[in-house]
């Protein structure tokens, strides 16, 4: 997919989760689609106590997808276990898709387009010629 | 040299690509209960498909971006499932009646039964999207395709009473001569029906997905407008063709249009054996190419909407969430067919239903065109928002009166 | 500061919490979490911090933003959008005293920022 380069920018830049992190396209570093991001980790925070005065604000600290469509339209949380990681080191450029650093089939988040890959794409004849 | 046969090649390709098995019935039904009273429909159809293929070509061709993913980033989870829910059914259903549409054709070459053809249809249809190359696929299909102007030259062989014809098309609210009295909800209904063929939903992932398919870019945006603006209008003529031979022929004896030996009626009048041979290849290509555009449409929404890699352009184990999900959604198609559902039923309730999905895919179409983050300087120009307002208001008219109107009349009966 | 054991907190946490004023008056919901982004010398966006939380008076949903951004065209939707979403605002993180699985709770004296990205 070709993502459009903006202009450069100021750096530091603000944006909004919802606005232009969420439910973005991630491409990896050879812009094969990987996922879409379905929520954001975050560094320390700390629930249920007070907050004292001057605490550093938290960070992104990784990408996540996994089951989290239906908990975000529903409500409720996926038990952490369960979600899919990218760490927000591996991100590369942030702009309409946001792209890796790293290739794709290194993830853990890849492995059902892997599975159906090699168990049945793979297995019928002319799955892995090139088209063009 | 090449360049204008590039040219003339986009433009034939996108005149015998418009029409469908969702056209070619509902004009055929239409010229033979209101002859061309609804002619001024395929006009705004015609006009709207232009608006809308191009908004969304360009938006690919700028943004890199196809409709499926733009959906789910602009309107979020919650908005985009549903949207994805409703487009994908409605999509399935005209993948059905399109596979069904290329079955009943090969029957008519034939006279062997459909339901012989349907799963060889269905299967060639996956073969084609398997390993045949993106652009070999449409230029062979539209080409082809183009053979359906025999429609247009049956309806002059014909020997119409034009003026008869043109006081229908230019006096909508009379019934025309001959024609067995309809009602006004029955009128409307219809009206529907021919704007969700026109305007087909499927059309505009496949014409967002294929301009990221094949690496447009800012350049291609000419040709494209070209292909557009000169291809649909004259693919619209041809639809007027089909209803106005309908008109000339099937309304004067009230003949019903039940399957597609009465779509091909009037150029059996005109031109005999000859003439029906031209129009079935027509009929097997058109329908078998909109067959491979619902395909990868069904392919092109669920993989863009989930994040998945997709596309013909990449080797089939590097897609392969993308090639399963068009696979299974074949053999849904043809597992409905095997019910023994009448492959022109189904067509008929799908282009109803395409007129109902329709707001899902325009307005975010419509959003994203103006939003510079995507589209840096190429946002919409105040010409083109204001027709993009007005055809919103258009769809969004034809989406909530399709349901009521359809209790009312009995779907049109 | 101490992260709650074993807990991962992930934005979906924050979002569409009640966000309450130190005396428990509830000011709206969060509808969006606002990020600094910190380019590092190869161009990738190491630091991503949380500035802050957009409160929407009324509705945690937000169609496409548009009463955040500068798009304005077609202009009856973006319109109507702004009219829906007024009254939006920003709290900074300096401003959070406390975030609990229900609500929000802002230190008194905490200062309501413009919206607008």
């Amino acid at each position: 997919m070709i993502a459009r380069r903006q202009q450069a920018g100021a750096n530091p830049r603000r944006i909004d989760a919802r606005l232009s992190l969420l439910d973005r396209q991630v491409l990896d570093a050879d812009r094969v689609p990987v996922q879409v991001v379905g929520d954001l980790e975050l560094s320390h925070v700390s629930l249920d106590h007070p907050i004292p005065p001057g605490t550093p604000a938290p960070v992104i600290t990784a990408l996540l997808s996994g089951p989290v469509l239906a908990t975000r339209i529903f409500g409720g949380r996926p038990p952490t276990s369960r979600l899919h990681r990218i760490d927000w080191a591996d991100v590369a450029e942030i702009d309409v898709a946001l792209s890796l650093s790293v290739r794709g089939d290194t993830l853990d988040v890849t492995w059902v387009e892997r599975w159906v890959s090699e168990h049945i794409i793979g297995r019928i004849p002319g799955g892995h010629s090139d088209p063009q | 040299m090449n360049k204008l046969l590039g040219l003339a090649l986009g433009v034939l390709t996108a005149i015998g690509g418009f029409l469908d098995i969702g056209d070619l019935v509902t004009n055929s039904v239409v010229g033979s209960r209101f002859g061309l009273t609804l002619g001024w429909v395929v006009i705004v159809g015609v006009v709207g498909i232009c608006l809308f293929a191009q908004m969304s070509g360009r938006v690919a061709a700028v943004s890199g971006r196809a409709t499926f993913e733009i959906i789910r980033e602009r309107l979020g989870p919650r908005a985009g499932v549903a949207n994805l829910a409703a487009s994908f059914l409605i999509n399935l259903m005209t993948l059905t009646a399109e596979v069904g549409g290329v079955a009943l054709a090969l029957q008519l070459a034939s006279s062997i039964e459909p339901w012989l053809w349907m799963p060889v249809a269905a299967f060639a249809v996956w073969l084609v999207v398997w390993r045949v190359k993106f652009s070999i696929m449409e230029n062979v299909t539209g080409l082809l395709g183009l053979t359906l102007i025999v429609f247009a030259v049956a309806l002059f062989l014909l020997h119409p009473d034009w003026m008869q014809l043109a006081t229908q098309a230019f006096q909508p609210s009379v019934a025309p001569a001959g024609a067995v009295p309809e009602a006004g909800t029955t009128y409307w209904y219809y009206a529907i029906a021919l704007f969700g063929a026109a305007m087909t939903p499927y059309e505009v992932f496949f014409f967002s997905s294929g301009a990221v398919e094949e690496k447009w870019s800012i350049k291609d945006l000419g040709e494209s407008r070209l292909n557009v603006l000169v291809g649909f209008p004259l693919g619209g003529i041809l639809s007027l063709a089909i209803a106005a031979g309908a008109a000339v022929v099937l309304l004067p004896k009230q003949i019903a249009v039940t399957s597609l030996s009465q779509v091909v009626l009037p150029v059996a009048e005109a031109g005999g054996k000859l003439a029906i041979a031209f129009v079935l290849v027509g009929i097997v290509a058109a329908t078998f190419g909109a067959a491979l555009e619902t395909t990868l449409s069904s392919g092109y929404t669920l993989a863009q909407f989930f994040g998945w890699s997709w596309g013909k352009f990449r080797k089939p184990a590097q897609a392969a969430r993308f090639h399963i999900a068009m696979i299974i959604c074949l053999l849904i198609g043809l597992g409905v067919l095997a019910t023994g559902v009448d492959p022109v039923a189904v067509t008929e309730f799908s282009v109803v239903f395409s007129a109902i999905a329709l707001p899902l895919t325009y307005l975010p179409i419509l959003l994203v065109a103006n939003d510079p983050q995507y589209m840096g300087k190429y946002v919409n120009g105040r010409v083109t928002n204001a027709f993009g307002m007005v055809y919103l208001v258009i769809i969004l008219v034809a989406s909530l009166a399709a349901i009521p109107l359809m209790i009312i009349t009995g779907a049109g009966a | 500061m101490v992260e709650s054991p074993g807990v991962t907190v992930i934005l979906s946490d924050l979002l569409h919490l009640p966000i309450r004023d130190d005396s428990g008056r509830t000011l709206g919901v969060a509808a969006d979490a606002r990020f600094e982004i910190t380019d590092d010398d190869s161009g990738r966006p190491a630091h991503a911090r949380l500035i802050g939380l957009v409160v929407s008076r009324r509705h945690a949903g937000s169609f496409a933003g548009y009463e955040r951004t500068s798009v304005t065209a077609p202009w009856p939707i973006a319109r109507y959008l702004r009219w829906r979403h007024r009254g939006s605002f920003l709290v900074l993180w300096e401003d959070i005293a406390e975030i609990s699985p229900q609500a929000v709770r802002l230190r008194s004296g905490y200062g309501r920022h413009p919206a607008q990205l």
